[in-house]
């Protein structure tokens, strides 16, 4: 069976420099995968990689075992991406940016749609035809999930998706994302919370200088154990 | 699906108002520069109309009590002119530079003609405001303005990525988005011009024309801005790179081109063309008669046997001056005729580097408002001064009794239809 999300030995440059290189995993269906990793360890670069804006020096990308390079329109229509400090439209209420958005990916919502996604993120309803300059960081985080939420496709890229979330939203989301899995829906997420990646992740990814330097899963039931991942991540980021 | 991405970038549009702003002021030149043209061209009519109605009262008061075929001939002033086109109001055009009504009379006709060019309109470098300019000048500019920073402001807000993500193809997103921009544009600007078209009843196929020059041209005009924008910089760089093609291709081609051509083709300056023919004339007085009577009937063989001037004054001798007076002046007139011509055939050639030109001229021609039109009608007042001569001299030169009821047949200046 192909999985959904695979990297097979890839590198790749930025601007000259080697930000990826050899990183291999794959991320099964219903699998929530976190790739954990200090700044500019190559994090969102993988993601982007997955999106079809970066080209691999080296390996290739696949979604459903498809070379990412080869069809970059179908890799992008079955992922949902929710990009680092995602900026919708500061003078569009959420409401229109989901609409927007929607729209763009061609598959409009209806207003109970758009209600129940918001409702899912709680993003308080007195807000939703507010315009989005006026909310928290938190909040506009939150309608940007929403907006995932609302593609409905199978595969999820979710950069920092906790971040600007106080620790009740961070809570709810990791509900939320377990549902999204158990549903069938496929996860990678990128996050620096070791902590919070251990309690949600069936898999860890720990990314140093664009290398997978080590992999932990989850196993018998039983969570990661946040030490392990924890002292296997400050020991890299020291050496 | 593409009506899809048309109406949602439409209702996107309608949010942006720094889109809505050029937008708006898009469509107030437009009715600026339309209502000018048409108030002009009216305000042109209004002259015509009141001079048509004054030169014959002012004709028949001249020839009133006049005992001569000579002394009428030198009292009645004819005016000739050339109306405004139903499309002269969205391009002025030549009609600002060159003059397009006389008063002549049987006199020495290249001075009366060029005598006008000395008190010419001068609207310097950009020109008059009319529509021609709007389309021409600075609709690319507006363009520029709407389209320069779609990309790069989605860069700057650290959208682009999730948007392109979304759309799947990038053209899904960018190609509505200032596809909805520029048709908006062209619709604003064109609105005006076709009520203006709709008032001054200007033929479907000239404003058809001029509606399918202003698309064309900014299609050109939209293509140069999304082969820049794709350029990844920063939306200040975008702008300043644009408004330096801008500059180039509609201030400084043009100028310079203009100013090649002029130098590559010498004009005789009108006034040198009156000067001449005044100095001609006056040293007429001095020659002996058939220092004017030989040059005369060269050009008019038929009268050779009433050509002897005897006694020391005669109108015949007295018109035949200034007949000769055009004569001399011919060569000069001719050169002045080709150099302009070829001037605007250059000019025509040159148009092709720079979208500007090519729409100011195109406008110009459907307008009848371009050189070729202007030196139509110099060429029209010669054909009419041409008719009273054949009228006069007959009688002037056979010196046949006067009679006033002849002078009921004097040819009347019929204006050729302008704008074809
Ligand atoms: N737009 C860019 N152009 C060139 N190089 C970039 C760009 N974005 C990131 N990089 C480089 O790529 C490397 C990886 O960056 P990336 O954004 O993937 O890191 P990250 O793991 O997501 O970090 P963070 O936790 O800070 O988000 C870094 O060395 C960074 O300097
Ligand atoms: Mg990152």
């Amino acid at each position: 069976m192909t999985s959904p999300l695979e990297a097979r030995s890839l590198s790749l440059n930025r601007e000259g420099n080697n930000v990826l290189d050899g990183v291999s995993f794959t991320v099964a269906e219903g699998e929530i995968f976190a790739l954990l990793g200090g700044n500019g360890a190559g994090k969102s670069t993988t993601l982007l990689a997955f999106l079809g804006f970066l080209e691999p020096l080296e390996g290739e990308v696949l979604v459903n075992g498809t070379s990412v390079h080869g069809d970059v329109a179908s890799a992008r229509s079955a992922i949902a991406y929710l990009p680092e400090a995602a900026a919708l439209y500061g003078h569009m209420t959420a409401y229109e940016n989901l609409d927007y958005f929607l729209h763009l990916a061609g598959k409009p919502a209806s207003r109970d749609g758009l209600d129940a996604a918001l409702d899912r993120v709680a993003l308080p309803e007195e807000a939703r035809s507010r315009r989005l300059q006026s909310y928290s960081k938190g909040m506009r985080q939150k309608t940007a999930i929403a907006l995932a939420l609302l593609r409905e496709t199978p595969i999820m890229l979710l950069d920092e998706p906790t971040s600007g979330l106080d620790p009740v939203a961070i809570d709810e989301f990791h509900d939320l994302v377990k549902t999204l899995a158990q549903g069938g829906q496929t996860i990678l997420m990128v996050t620096h919370d070791v902590y919070g990646a251990c309690q949600v992740a069936d898999r860890v990814g720990l990314l140093r200088h664009g290398q997978l330097v080590g992999s932990f899963s989850a196993g018998n039931g039983k969570r990661i154990d946040t030490e392990t991942v924890h002292a296997a991540f400050a020991e890299r980021e020291v050496a | 699906m593409m009506l899809g991405n048309l109406t949602r970038e439409i209702r996107f549009l309608a949010r942006d108002r720094g889109a809505l702003f050029w937008l708006a002021l898009a469509l107030i030149l437009s009715v600026v520069a339309v209502s000018f043209g048409v108030a002009e061209v009216r305000d042109q009519r209004d002259t015509i109309a009141t001079l048509v109605e004054e030169d014959a009262a002012d004709r028949a008061n001249a020839l009133e009590g006049q005992e001569e075929w000579g002394s009428a001939a030198y009292y009645a002033f004819h005016l000739t002119y050339a109306p405004p086109s139903e499309f002269a109001f969205a391009a002025m055009g030549q009609r600002d530079s060159s003059p397009w009504k006389h008063r002549v009379r049987m006199l020495a006709l290249e001075g009366q003609i060029h005598e006008a060019d000395t008190k010419n309109a001068d609207f310097g470098l950009v020109g008059r405001f009319d529509f021609a300019f709007l389309a021409a000048s600075v609709a690319p500019l507006l363009l520029i303005l709407l389209l320069y920073d779609l990309r790069a402001s989605e860069r700057t807000a650290r959208r682009h990525d999730l948007l392109v993500a979304t759309a799947g193809a990038s053209w899904q997103l960018w190609f509505p988005r200032a596809f909805v921009r520029m048709i908006m544009l062209t619709l604003l600007l064109l609105l005006p011009l076709w009520i203006g078209a709709l008032m001054e009843g200007t033929a479907l196929s000239a404003i058809g024309q001029a509606s399918f020059v202003l698309v064309g041209a900014l299609l050109i005009w939209w293509l140069i801005v999304e082969l820049v924008s794709r350029i990844n910089a920063s939306p200040s760089i975008l702008l300043t790179s644009l408004i330096g093609l801008w500059l180039a291709l509609a201030i400084v081609v043009p100028a310079l081109s203009k100013a090649a051509i002029e130098a590559n083709n010498p004009v005789p300056d009108g006034g040198e063309i009156l000067l001449l023919q005044r100095e001609t004339v006056n040293d007429a007085w001095d020659l002996p008669k058939e220092a004017t009577m030989t040059p005369f009937v060269e050009e008019y063989p038929e009268w050779r046997e009433y050509a002897t001037i005897e006694g020391p004054w005669a109108w015949k001798w007295y018109y035949a001056f200034q007949q000769v007076g055009d004569q001399t002046v011919a060569p000069l007139v001719g050169q002045y005729r080709q150099a302009r011509l070829s001037r605007d055939r250059q000019a025509g050639l040159l148009a092709l580097l720079s979208p500007t030109s090519f729409v100011e001229r195109a406008f110009e021609k459907l307008a009848g408002t371009d050189a070729a039109a202007m030196i139509a009608y110099e060429d029209a007042v010669r054909d009419f001064h041409a008719e009273l001569r054949a009228f006069h001299y007959p009688m002037l030169i056979k010196e046949e009794p006067f009679d006033p009821n002849v002078l009921q047949r004097l040819p009347a200046y019929v204006p050729s239809a302008t704008g074809d």
